[in-house]
């Protein structure tokens, strides 16, 4: 079993690095070298780029801005999906509006979000915050729907009162959902730093893939967005290993029942 | 539904959800006054404002023409991806080989978000339409291939057999039995990629800055005409919606079979 696992992951390494060798040795003429580099060219240019100061102050920027709409539109997000899983009047209340929102892509926001708030830091973070949002009160609303009767009746048993119940019956309860909700959010956020900056002013890794492409610095730009594609990757990977110690119990409490 | 369960008046009223869009509605003139008493139209545009513009713009064919435009490459790229989804997705999912061979291949390109691509879509592609197709069909072939492979992978064993038994091999027994047999998840698949096609269209557009509703909403924002600007935010999202009920509605048809196979294997 594991002779084949171990078969099967060697075979996926060898096509991948034949594709960098086709990659690599294709024929091609100047024009062509131009716009497709070679891998031994990208791969130079990412050990010059990445380490760099300006690229790590960029990525600094990026992951700030990450941090603070990432933070804000969960919050909200988890805020508004308690209320309106708890309530079946919020939820019908605030139901076609956020049906709405939820279905405007956030590109046609960002330039209305431009002229308000300028092409700025507040801009970029409640683009990210308005992005974050709506994934994570979906999670949020169909986490508490999910919680058991038996739960319910409890919490109204000991009478406790909105506020508590959501908090301190709801929110355990819907956490597992609200995590999945939260890692869906987290490449969007990804995404919507980079889209925000592409706009072009002040810092960041959007600014500089952006500002690489307008001076033609095309191997910069590769390595830009492959640092991007590893961000991505890193990012999802320490999510995980948050999410496992944070619904440990969780985790413990399904095993325990199948076993 | 029988005529008699319509007879109370107050029925469809219920099922209208009445408190939803008297709240939408209230939030709407709040905002028409809040706009009107501090005079925000420098950096709002008041929601008379904008549905005005957007009944003009629709009907002298300056958003709608780009709209049209939006639609048209969207579905071009579309089709694009379904071809390659479908094609790669049943390979991957029917030859263990395959899947084992391209595996870190997909891991490493599937992270790379489509609209990371834009700035290096335009060296290659230029800056027109093609870039946007391009953009597209790379985003929403992820998701098809994904789960038409997902689906390939979980054909029941037997139905090769059965099909074996009649002489149906090779190709015939993909569009016969694999093909037919994964549907319920190939369309799951075309549902998620055709929604995120839609935002990948509009973003690429935006930054593309030739044709569509992406480059109109740009161009409405350097100009600073917010009513037109805020008319084709809620044309897109209209866009969004219209597309997302079509497809729900289609994959129901399409696959009716599904939740009743579901529910006899349980």
């Amino acid at each position: 079993m594991s002779l084949t696992r171990l078969r099967g992951t060697l075979l996926g390494v060898l096509v991948f690095a034949a594709a960098l060798a086709v990659w690599d040795v294709w024929p091609r003429g100047e024009w062509a070298a131009f716009y497709f580099p070679g891998v031994d060219h990208i791969g130079r240019t990412a050990w010059d780029v990445w380490p760099s100061s300006d690229f790590l102050r960029a990525v600094g920027a990026s992951l700030t801005r990450l941090a603070l709409g990432y933070t804000l539109g969960s919050l909200a997000g988890i805020a508004v999906g308690l209320a309106m899983g708890a309530s079946s009047r919020a939820r019908s209340t605030l139901g076609p509006t956020t049906e709405f929102l939820r279905a405007v892509p956030v590109i046609a926001v960002l330039p209305i979000a431009i002229v308000l708030l300028g092409d700025g830091d507040a801009m970029r973070v409640g683009i990210i915050a308005f992005g974050v949002f709506f994934p994570v009160l979906v999670a949020a609303v169909g986490g508490v729907r999910a919680v058991p009767p038996e739960i319910r009746d409890t919490a109204a048993l000991f009478r406790l009162g909105g506020v508590e119940r959501a908090v301190r019956v709801y929110l355990p309860s819907a956490l597992p959902a609200i995590f999945a909700g939260l890692r869906t959010a987290l490449s969007i956020g990804l995404v919507l730093v980079v889209i925000s900056e592409f706009t072009g002013r002040g810092d960041g890794l959007g600014v500089a893939i952006w500002n690489w492409q307008s001076v033609s610095a095309v191997p910069e730009m590769y390595a830009g967005i492959l640092f991007l594609g590893l961000l991505g990757y890193v990012l999802n990977v320490l999510f995980l290993v948050l999410e496992r110690r944070v619904l440990a119990w969780h985790y413990g409490a399904i095993g325990e029942r199948t076993r | 539904m029988v005529d008699g369960e319509c007879s109370s008046i107050t029925a469809p009223l219920r099922r209208l959800n009445v408190a939803g869009w008297v709240f939408a509605l209230g939030l709407l003139v709040l905002a028409e006054g809040a706009v009107r008493l501090f005079d925000l139209s420098d950096s709002v545009a008041a929601p008379s404002a904008a549905a005005g513009a957007l009944v003009e713009a629709t009907a002298d064919g300056s958003l709608s023409g780009e709209a049209a435009t939006t639609l048209g490459t969207y579905a071009q790229g579309l089709v694009l991806a379904i071809a390659i989804g479908l094609a790669l997705g049943v390979a991957i999912g029917s030859s263990r080989t395959l899947e084992d061979a391209s595996s870190i291949l997909v891991e490493f390109l599937r992270p790379i978000p489509a609209v990371a691509l834009v700035p290096l879509a335009i060296f290659w592609f230029g800056s027109g339409p093609p870039t946007t197709r391009f953009l597209v069909a790379y985003a929403a072939a992820w998701p098809i291939l994904v789960h038409t492979a997902y689906g390939v992978r979980g054909v029941d064993r037997m139905l090769y057999d059965v099909a074996a038994t009649s002489g149906v091999e090779g190709a015939a027994r993909v569009v016969r039995v694999s093909l037919p047999a994964a549907l319920p998840s190939i369309v799951t698949g075309i549902r998620i990629s055709a929604a995120l096609g839609l935002v990948v269209c509009v973003t690429a557009e935006y930054f593309v800055g030739s044709q569509g509703i992406g480059d109109y909403l740009n161009d409405q924002r350097v100009a600073y005409r917010l009513p037109e600007l805020y008319a084709a935010a809620i044309l897109t999202g209209l866009l969004g919606l219209v597309i997302d009920a079509l497809l729900r509605n289609g994959e129901r048809r399409v696959v009716f079979w599904a939740g009743e196979e579901q529910a006899r294997r349980r």
